[in-house]
């Protein structure tokens, strides 16, 4: 094996493990990775990379989201860390209490936070992209679809307002495992839920909403 | 006078006896050496239809005292402050909680997820956990709202560990049903469905679903939907997977494992034995065979009082507005 090939292969492997899982052949995502054809022509805000390549052309999205993801874990634990403890109790007003402390220390580290520092332009695409394969292609799109919309909230009932509280009488929409597979992964306690055709990034120890997208369902 | 006062006496003996009568146990109610447990769904919404039922769920613990509880999910509907926690949890359950049950979560979609720091639901801090109440006994709660990679690799890890124990999963979206409103969730049942069958679980309880539902097994696998405990929504379920349905009235369920039997027996806010019966567990060797053997079929056990089958019972069996679902897809 020449040196340059063993370079290739290795950057190939490693941009590869940022790659959200693969698609399988019906369309929807599953626990074992699959190799994905480059498309032909890089996507909106994708890298270009080589035609043929094995690497992810979303590599470099997918680690700018992380990333900003981190640092929001970083300040939310901060706040958690100044908030009143949320831990295991028999007192259900510590719990709530506990909650709303961190929402609102969360809110003051981030005043300036608005729609689209997370979920930018890019990024957007790039979900979109991502959530076509299992709400457009194969047998359970269909289901995946009735699932996002069976018991979820109504998305005149929830505010689209980064750092707004995720109201408590509204369910919270069940995502689909295909789906959550097929977009990058969360730390714990920060998920992904929809509202209506919208995509919401959601902290669920905070029970705030960081950031959002609209129109995220085909 | 005495006439009446005779009467009065025939009366309220006969009162007494058929309310007796209709709660007779057909679990086994042994006094040692076997796990009594108990399961709701779909319970907390603080009016009168779950008082009702919580008062006969309580009484029941005087006859049969079960040790937990499952909670199927949405264990509180609408808002989630310290009084909702009373009026939705503590008050209807208190008669148990005060004798030291305990009730094991798992979360709805109407369920904040920071229910898990509630001490009362047992959680441990966690949307998922296990546990194990008896030797050769092993439950996993899962959270089907949000069935992320983590969570399917922390299960599997579990599975592997559980060995050859009865292996008992409850959460809250049905992956089998024959409900109209909701039906199957067909994508979670991909995720899901190859673990149970290469690790051999036995069984699997639901809700969601606001009736009772006892599935045909599926691929050897024996399925509960347990979700009117609280809520009910009636001529909303039977059809193709349906063994048996009840969606007359709210209901509870109460288990006993005795070796390699699970008893289970249904009971409505009126008192009455809705469905009973005995699942013999699969001798499953989860290492070489990764193929499941048949499920032994369910046998009914009548109450005393009244016959029942093992079959829908068209006299509490409502057809669904819409065709359920086929066992693979389009089930919603």
């Amino acid at each position: 094996m020449t040196p340059s090939l063993y370079v290739y292969i290795v950057v190939g492997c490693v941009l590869a493990a940022e790659t959200p899982l693969a698609q399988r052949a019906d369309g929807r995502a599953g626990v074992t990775a699959t190799p994905v054809p480059a498309p032909s022509a890089p996507p909106a805000g994708a890298q270009q990379i080589p035609k043929g390549s094995n690497v992810n052309p979303d590599a470099g999205l997918v680690a700018e989201f992380k990333k900003k993801i981190e640092g929001y874990v970083k300040l939310r634990n901060e706040a958690e860390h100044a908030s009143p403890n949320l831990e295991q109790t028999l007192k259900p007003g510590e719990i709530v209490t506990a909650e709303k402390s961190i929402g609102h220390r969360v809110r003051q580290a981030r005043a300036t936070a608005k729609r689209g520092d997370i979920f930018t332009p890019a990024t957007q695409a790039m979900f979109r992209r991502m959530l076509r394969p299992p709400l457009t292609k194969g047998a359970g799109a269909a289901d995946n679809k009735a699932i996002i919309k069976d018991d979820a909230p109504d998305p005149k009932d929830v505010p689209f307002k980064v750092n707004s509280d995720y109201p408590k009488d509204a369910p919270l929409s069940t995502v689909p495992p295909d789906v959550l597979l097929s977009l990058p992964q969360l730390p714990e306690d920060v998920q992904y839920r929809f509202v209506g055709k919208h995509l919401i990034l959601y902290d669920a120890k905070a029970n705030l909403i960081i950031d959002f997208m609209l129109n995220a369902i085909p | 006078m005495r006439t009446h006062t005779r009467l009065a006496a025939v009366t309220l003996g006969l009162a007494l006896a058929v309310g007796v009568a209709a709660q007779d146990l057909t679990v086994p109610n042994k006094p040692t050496g076997t796990l009594k447990f108990a399961v709701i769904g779909d319970s907390g919404t603080g009016d009168s239809n779950q008082y009702r039922l919580a008062k006969v769920f309580t009484d029941m613990h005087q006859r049969f005292a079960y040790e937990f509880v499952l909670m199927m999910g949405d264990n509180m509907y609408g808002s989630e402050n310290a009084r909702d926690f009373q009026r939705k949890f503590e008050v209807p359950y208190k008669p148990v909680l005060d004798k030291g049950v305990k009730f094991y979560a798992s979360l709805g979609n109407h369920d904040s997820t920071n229910q898990r720091m509630y001490k009362l639901f047992n959680m441990n801090g966690e949307r998922f956990y296990t546990f194990k109440p008896k030797d050769g006994v092993r439950i996993f709660a899962l959270d089907s709202n949000y069935m992320d990679r983590t969570q399917l690799q922390w299960f599997e890890k579990e599975l592997v560990a559980s060995g050859s124990d009865w292996k008992i999963v409850f959460f809250h979206h049905p992956i089998y049903s024959s409900g109209g409103r909701h039906g199957s969730d067909t994508a979670l049942r991909d995720q899901l469905e190859p673990l149970f069958l290469k690790f051999g679980v036995d069984v699997v309880m639901t809700g969601h679903e606001h009736f009772y539902e006892r599935l045909k097994p599926q691929k050897g696998i024996h399925y509960f939907i347990s979700g009117g405990a609280g809520k009910l929504r009636r001529g909303d379920v039977g059809g193709e997977f349906t063994a048996k349905a009840f969606d007359q009235g709210h209901h509870f369920m109460i288990l006993e494992i005795d070796g390699d039997q699970m008893h289970f027996q249904v009971i409505s806010d009126q008192a009455k034995t809705v469905d009973s019966g005995v699942i013999t567990r699969r001798k499953v060797d989860t290492e070489a065979a990764p193929s499941q053997p048949a499920a032994p079929p369910v046998k009914p056990v009548p109450p005393k009082d009244k016959p029942s089958t093992s079959t829908a019972n068209p006299s509490t069996v409502t057809p669904a507005a819409r065709n359920p679902a086929p066992a693979k897809s389009s089930g919603r």
